[in-house]
């Protein structure tokens, strides 16, 4: 007999009931006959552990390309090319980015100039988990680094992404570029997220479920302050009659935690203007439902490729200047510090290890969008009924 | 009338009425008098879109109307125009002439081209107002009325110099004259009985193209009403049949039921975002539109048996619908889809809708007394005397309250004198529905605290809010309170004692028709009751000869 209320059970498996009938995916590796539960991801950023004095990070933030470029001119370059200080620095940033010997963007060419060493993460603590090897999985698969101690004492954790990006301003907590990451999806439904956990037979514990991962063709439902609403419809981005996006994991739930295996995950990305596919190789991942069923958050790690990354923080260009960034370092710094999935040719690590906080609430996950009609099957109160008899 | 043809008359009306009992014929009534009623806004609008067209946007509202014998239909027998509404319906009337006389729509809406754009063509502008007048008028205009339209537009367009500019303004004219905002029916001699008299044939065909179709007569039936044939029962037969196939059968029983079910209070609908962030106005809209998809199913497209719409669990969704619901829809970015609520889920029939169980909630809490009393006035036509000016809500609505769940809350009520009496009326129905919170979704507890959904309706005992369409389907007194709204509609009047006999008569052949409302459509248009008209006190002039059509 489990604990909570019976309003708050029920609640908690308000996501579950409709999705049967409408999943008409069949799992790879399905779990045994059981319930599906959907969330649609609401937030996901970079775990970044912060202190309130910024100790993780002793020489400071780092500094921004512009700062680079404004620190080489000359006093009568700063003239010219400011109209003797007049321009704002916003006005600044093209020709900021174009610093290179030849004028060349530093960000699309971030090897043509040399500038001091990025600033790390010298933090012993950092979210995240150990991807490299106690586990046997990714055993052989990473390069030497150092490892972080988990904010609850867990050994071993590897998160070089926060490493990495750790004392950028832009990356963390509330920086532009994670804000805007979100604060974009909420806006253009691009890049949404969808989960979906089926094979599930009691969804506080369960043993043995699946965990299936969408992107979502359906902007987020709001309410009218713009908060996240629970229980909406999405559908599958499908081509050709198929997800576009399916991964798939095995997992299980203790005590209302999903806790993955590790698998390779494509996940759909947009942010600050840039589109991507992204593939999270050996992502495992820690999910709390809540207790009403209407949320969940939780951590997920993996080993993020490193010419994606840098695809996409080359990408950002001029908005560096704002969120004080500067790639060519970071270039530099993220090929120094790579620590998995090293190239069987050079031996140099070519993906990250990271960590990712994100947020949820529960969704219906529309497999057959198409279709005019739906059956829910069996309707969540019944299923209620039953689970709680 | 003298005495001694009264007595004549009652003795063969008596005779009449034992060979009805006899052979179940149907009772005789003599009616009310003719009316004059002011049209609904969804009349007013729909007439609009039936003449001019979709496309013509209307701004602006009517004043309220006093709900009556529980349809705003009937208020509006006894409706005034404020100098404020009378306002509105000008600026009504001045943009449908401007969309309607538009460069967009003139070419189809106005048979005509002038001479000169810039000019008056009395030619021209008599065919339009001809044509347009009469659907507007529901009768041909009289020479004079014409005539007048036609002078507006020619002052109107030497004024202006436009043409169209001044149709617009003799349009404006005929949108804004009694002749179209107020039915009025027009009596006249009745060959077939002495004395007496009946309803014109225009004012018939008015009433009987409101009743099925919820707009003016088209053009058919006021030809036929011109010919004077469809006094004729055949030709009346053929006119109901014909208005019963058609498609716009729906859009009519669509306005009846959005009448009778208080939807326009939807439009007001406020929730408390704090408790409930689920609900909006897109929810509140859906909500409405569901319901009235969900009865015309059943009554027309299944040609279903009435009741049924207590019980039905199939129902349409649309993607803010499925939040509240708690379902999963196919299209969340729009659109409707066909999706029937599971054995074993609560959701049963109308009752259970958001349409229902929201509107009669309180902003920020579910309301067991205001549900059950709209589901003894509106679904049952029940009375439920209203509060005494004396209550005191203070020990109801104490935030000090020991209680936590509606039920023991209004158990203060059942133990004062003052409130018990109508409580008993509505509580044990609407603490039956309590599984649903005043948004419209479901729930087994409040503040923590389990809820006892337990329910009675007029002896029918329930376990929890599934067995409220059970309960009601199963009350004769809903199937009967069909019948006298229907009527009411059809005739924009209360029902009158002469009439209760016939009432009870039609309720048997719904009954017999298996309570099929369709059937039961047809049985009141084509009945003599419809149109029975006395002879109008204040009116007595008109007996003697209409002044319609007169050109």
């Amino acid at each position: 007999m489990m604990s909570t209320s019976l309003f708050a059970r029920r609640a908690a498996f308000v996501s579950l009931f409709g999705l049967l009938a409408i999943a008409a995916q069949a799992p790879l590796h399905a779990a045994a006959n059981g319930q599906s539960m959907g969330f649609v991801v609401t937030t996901w950023n970079i775990a970044s552990y912060e202190t309130r004095f910024v100790d993780e990070c002793p020489e400071g933030l780092n500094v921004g390309y512009d700062e680079y470029w404004w620190r080489s001119l000359s006093k009568p370059d700063r003239a010219r090319y400011t109209d003797n200080g007049l321009k704002s620095r916003l006005e600044r940033y093209f020709n900021a980015i174009r610093r290179g010997p030849n004028g060349e963007d530093v960000c699309m060419n971030p090897t043509v100039v040399k500038d001091p060493p990025h600033r790390l993460v010298e933090s012993e603590k950092a979210y995240g988990m150990d991807l490299d090897g106690k586990d046997g999985v990714t055993a052989g698969r990473s390069c030497p680094h150092k490892e972080f101690t988990g904010i609850d004492g867990t050994k071993g954790v590897d998160n070089q992404l926060y490493r990495l990006l750790g004392c950028v301003y832009g990356f963390r907590s509330y920086g532009q570029f994670e804000a805007n990451e979100n604060e974009n999806r909420k806006s253009n439904g691009k890049g949404m997220t969808l989960i979906e956990i089926t094979g599930v037979d009691n969804p506080r514990n369960d043993p043995e479920v699946t965990v299936n991962f969408y992107r979502s063709i359906d902007l987020y439902t709001l309410d009218g302050s713009g908060r996240f609403l629970p229980h909406g419809s999405y559908r599958i981005d499908t081509y050709g009659g198929k997800p576009r996006y399916a991964s798939q994991v095995r997992g299980k739930i203790v005590n209302g935690v999903l806790i993955t295996e590790p698998g390779d995950v494509n996940l759909p990305f947009y942010g600050n203007y840039t589109y991507q596919n992204r593939l999270f190789r050996d992502l495992r991942m820690r999910m709390t439902l809540s207790k009403d069923g209407d949320s969940a958050e939780g951590t997920a790690a993996a080993y993020f490729d490193l010419d994606e990354l840098m695809f996409y923080i080359g990408g950002l260009g001029p908005i560096q200047s704002t969120a004080i960034s500067n790639c060519p370092s970071i270039y530099v710094a993220a090929h120094e510090i790579a620590d998995g999935y090293p190239d069987p040719k050079t031996g140099e690590c070519t993906a990250l290890s990271s960590a990712f906080v994100f947020k949820a609430v529960s969704a219906f996950v529309v497999h057959d969008g198409a279709a005019g009609t739906m059956s829910a099957g069996q309707g969540w109160w019944q299923r209620v009924k039953e689970w709680f008899r | 009338m003298s005495r001694v043809r009264g007595v004549a008359l009652l003795a063969l009306a008596l005779s009449f009425g034992i060979l009805a009992a006899c052979g179940g014929g149907t009772p005789a009534t003599r009616g009310a008098e003719p009316g004059m009623r002011l049209l609904t806004e969804p009349q007013y609008r729909r007439i609009i879109a039936d003449i001019f067209g979709e496309q013509i946007t209307i701004g602006g509202t009517f004043d309220p109307l006093v709900r009556t014998n529980g349809l705003l239909t009937v208020g509006s027998s006894d409706a005034h125009i404020t100098p404020a509404g009378l306002e509105q319906l000008d600026r009504m009337a001045r943009s449908i002439a401007a969309q309607v006389t538009s460069e967009e729509n003139r070419d189809f809406l106005i048979p005509c081209a002038p001479a000169d754009a810039l000019s008056p063509d009395p030619q021209c502008a008599r065919l339009f107002f001809r044509d347009t007048g009469r659907l507007l008028y529901r009768r041909p205009l009289s020479k004079d009325e014409l005539d007048a339209a036609v002078a507006v537009a020619d002052a109107a367009t030497t004024e202006l110099g436009s043409f169209h500019e001044g149709l617009a303004a003799g349009l404006a004219g005929m949108l804004i004259s009694p002749s179209f905002l107020f039915v009025i029916e027009e009596v006249e001699p009745d060959p077939d009985r002495e004395g007496a008299v009946r309803l014109d044939a225009y004012a018939k065909a008015a009433r009987l193209s409101f009743f099925l179709w919820g707009t003016s007569p088209d053009d058919e039936l006021l030809r036929v009403a011109e010919s004077g044939e469809l006094h004729a029962p055949r030709m009346m037969k053929k006119q109901v049949d014909r208005l019963l196939d058609s498609p716009r059968l729906e859009q009519g029983l669509r306005l009846f039921f959005d009448d009778m079910l208080n939807f326009e209070n939807i439009a007001r609908l406020e929730k408390d975002a704090i408790i409930y962030p689920a609900f909006s106005t897109a929810v509140a809209n859906d909500a409405r539109e569901q319901t009235l998809r969900t009865m015309m199913d059943v009554v027309l497209r299944q040609d279903g048996d009435y009741r049924d719409v207590f019980t039905t669990r199939k129902t349409f969704l649309s993607g803010p619908l499925g939040r509240i619901y708690r379902v999963p829809v196919s299209r969340p970015d729009g659109g409707w889809m066909e999706y029937e609520f599971p054995e074993g889920d609560p959701r049963v029939g109308i009752a259970t809708h958001i349409s229902f169980t929201a509107l009669h909630s309180h902003a920020g809490r579910s309301s067991p007394t205001l549900r059950g009393k709209a589901i003894r006035e509106i679904l049952l036509c029940q009375r439920v005397p209203d509060p005494p000016g004396t209550v005191d809500f203070s020990k109801f609505n104490d935030p000090q309250s020991p209680a936590h769940t509606a039920r023991e809350r209004l158990t203060v009520h059942s133990i004062e004198p003052a409130c018990a009496g109508c409580h008993k009326l509505t509580d044990p129905v609407g603490l039956g529905m309590e599984h649903i919170d005043g948004a419209g979704q479901l729930r087994t507890s409040e503040e923590g605290y389990p809820i006892d959904a337990t329910g009675e309706l007029d002896g029918f005992d329930f376990k929890d809010v599934a067995g409220i369409g059970p309960a009601l389907r199963e009350n004769p007194a809903a199937p009967a309170c069909l019948v006298n709204r229907l009527y009411s509609y059809a005739t924009a009047r209360t029902p009158v004692r002469n009439e209760r006999k016939y009432l009870k008569h039609l309720e048997h052949r719904f009954e017999d028709d298996g309570f099929k409302v369709r059937a039961l459509l047809r049985e009141i248009a084509l009945g003599e009751a419809m149109y029975a008209v006395r002879q109008p006190a204040a009116r007595t002039a008109a007996v003697n000869g209409s002044p319609r059509g007169k050109s």
